[in-house]
């Protein structure tokens, strides 16, 4: 099985996209950091700086999902499962937690340059200062939202099983849908995996959900993600 | 372009060669099949695929999978690799049914077009990533590398590589856990004649040491100097099944069993 994860871990990081998202990430922690912490004039209340913080969990979302389904459109799949000496659904598992492991890779890197550029900018705002114990708290929701969104996307990609269909049924979802109902019922929204990953990383505040609330409900929604794609995988055919 | 496992050995006459080989081989002959195909059928939605297909591989020996396009050659190989579910019917290798948990690396190689391998990746990354899930030894990923001449590609991302160089990677990985079965889906594919003829010295040697091949092929010609046996189907039925011995002419036997006559 450790043997199996190895392998995994190292398909996910030997294509280019892996860089490809790292490099996205980190410009987006330090665009978010600059633009929140600079651009948008004062900022004198602790949620304000925290907003300075906050990750992007779709994307890592989006890295789980190109890189599963990419499996099937490369058909990867198969020889994986040939080599593995194991159920298709336990291949799928172990994959799935390969890909948690690069999550968390990747948002440990995130994060880091976030703190990294973000603090020293909120040090010349007025206002209270964020502890060592608030950015602890929000890094943590962090780092847990991209992790169990990049487990998410790759349950979700081993599900539909096409990169670019998956790509934009998740950008659509969501650009177009979270918003939607957001707008019309934001507390309810924050119950969706979105939503929940939202509060999380800062992203909303108008919730009665707090940080670890919210990722128990989307742990809950990734855990269900995944069992439905292993039960699938059993099932389905390998191209 | 392979280079045999055990060193090559120019056969001149591949008859010749498989009539020494013949001598050495008597128990794996009278041993039970390698595998059992018996009243497979495969849907997808309303089509079907492979109907009914029934047929037996024997130990020790190559055998030729033959059949028109869009017969069912790969769908029935699929099933037999574990990696397409039989609609009805069962497959068995080495006596054991295939089902979900699909066969030891170490007992059956599979390559099925394509190769199976990103094309972002490199061909040792592909084949390190495969022995890594199989539990195998990083220095076989060198020793396929070497049998399929592929050492210095082997930092290369597959994008890059020829149809044939994507082949010889599928055979690479297919022989990765140096299995005692080979299933292998039109293996000559995009290979050059040198190639083609190493392939078949491999694959007779394998088969001279007691490993079994299973083969779909639509070069008659090269697979009529490689099989021992025999198994045509077309429109997913068997249509023959018999020794190559008993086959005058491959593809006279091929064109006037599967209709090719009149089509």
């Amino acid at each position: 099985m450790i043997g199996l994860l190895r392998g995994e871990l190292l398909k996910s990081v030997t294509t280019r996209a892996v860089w490809g998202f790292a490099a996205g990430g980190t410009a987006f922690a330090v665009l978010n950091a600059v633009l929140i912490a600079v651009a948008s004039g004062t900022l004198d209340e602790v949620p304000e700086k925290k907003e300075a913080l906050s990750g992007l969990p779709v994307l890592l979302l989006l890295w789980g999902l190109v890189g599963a389904a990419g499996e099937y459109r490369h058909r990867t799949a198969a020889p994986a499962a040939l080599a593995a000496r194991r159920g298709r659904g336990t291949v799928l598992a172990v994959r799935i937690a390969a890909y948690a492991l690069t999550g968390l890779g990747l948002a440990l890197l995130i994060n880091a340059v976030a703190v990294g550029v973000a603090l020293p900018l909120l040090a010349d705002q007025p206002g209270p200062a964020l502890t060592s114990g608030q950015v602890a708290g929000v890094v943590a929701g962090n780092v847990l939202a991209l992790v169990l969104a990049t487990v998410l996307g790759a349950a979700l990609g081993a599900l539909i099983r096409g990169p670019v269909a998956g790509a934009v049924v998740l950008l659509i979802l969501a650009l177009v849908v979270q918003p939607l109902l957001s707008g019309a019922w934001e507390r309810e929204a924050n119950l969706l995996p979105f939503g929940a990953a939202d509060v999380m990383t800062g992203g909303t505040h108008d919730t009665t959900l707090t940080v670890p609330q919210a990722g128990a409900v989307f742990a809950a929604w990734t855990v269900l993600a995944v069992l439905v794609a292993v039960a699938c995988e059993r099932r389905r055919d390998l191209a | 372009m392979l280079r045999s496992e055990g060193g090559f050995r120019p056969w001149s006459d591949d008859r010749e060669m498989r009539a020494a080989e013949a001598g050495g081989m008597t128990s794996q002959r009278d041993a039970g099949p390698a595998i059992t195909v018996e009243g497979l059928t495969k849907r997808y939605g309303r089509r079907t695929v492979v109907d009914d297909l029934t047929f037996t591989v024997r130990a020790g020996a190559v055998t030729g999978f033959f059949g028109p396009n869009g017969a069912g050659k790969t769908t029935a190989l699929k099933a037999v690799a574990g990696l397409a579910r039989p609609s009805a019917g069962t497959v068995s290798v080495l006596g054991a049914p295939v089902g979900s948990v699909v066969p030891d690396a170490r007992r059956v190689g599979v390559h099925i077009e394509p190769c199976g391998a990103h094309p972002a990746r490199s061909a040792r990354a592909h084949l390190r990533a495969l022995a890594l899930a199989a539990g195998l030894p990083r220095r076989r990923v060198e020793e396929v590398l070497e049998i399929a001449e592929l050492t210095p590609a082997a930092g290369r991302r597959v994008g890059a590589f020829s149809l044939g160089m994507r082949q010889r990677l599928g055979l690479a990985a297919a022989l990765l856990g140096d299995p005692e079965i080979l299933v292998l889906d039109e293996p000559a594919n995009g290979l050059d004649p040198q190639g083609i003829r190493r392939l078949r010295t491999m694959l007779r040697e394998r088969a001279a040491k007691g490993g079994t091949v299973l083969l779909s092929s639509h070069l008659l010609a090269e697979a009529a100097q490689t099989v021992d046996d025999v198994v045509v189907i077309d429109r997913g039925r068997l249509v023959h099944e018999g020794p190559i011995s008993e086959v005058e002419s491959l593809e006279d036997v091929f064109l006037e069993l599967t209709g090719g006559v009149e089509r």
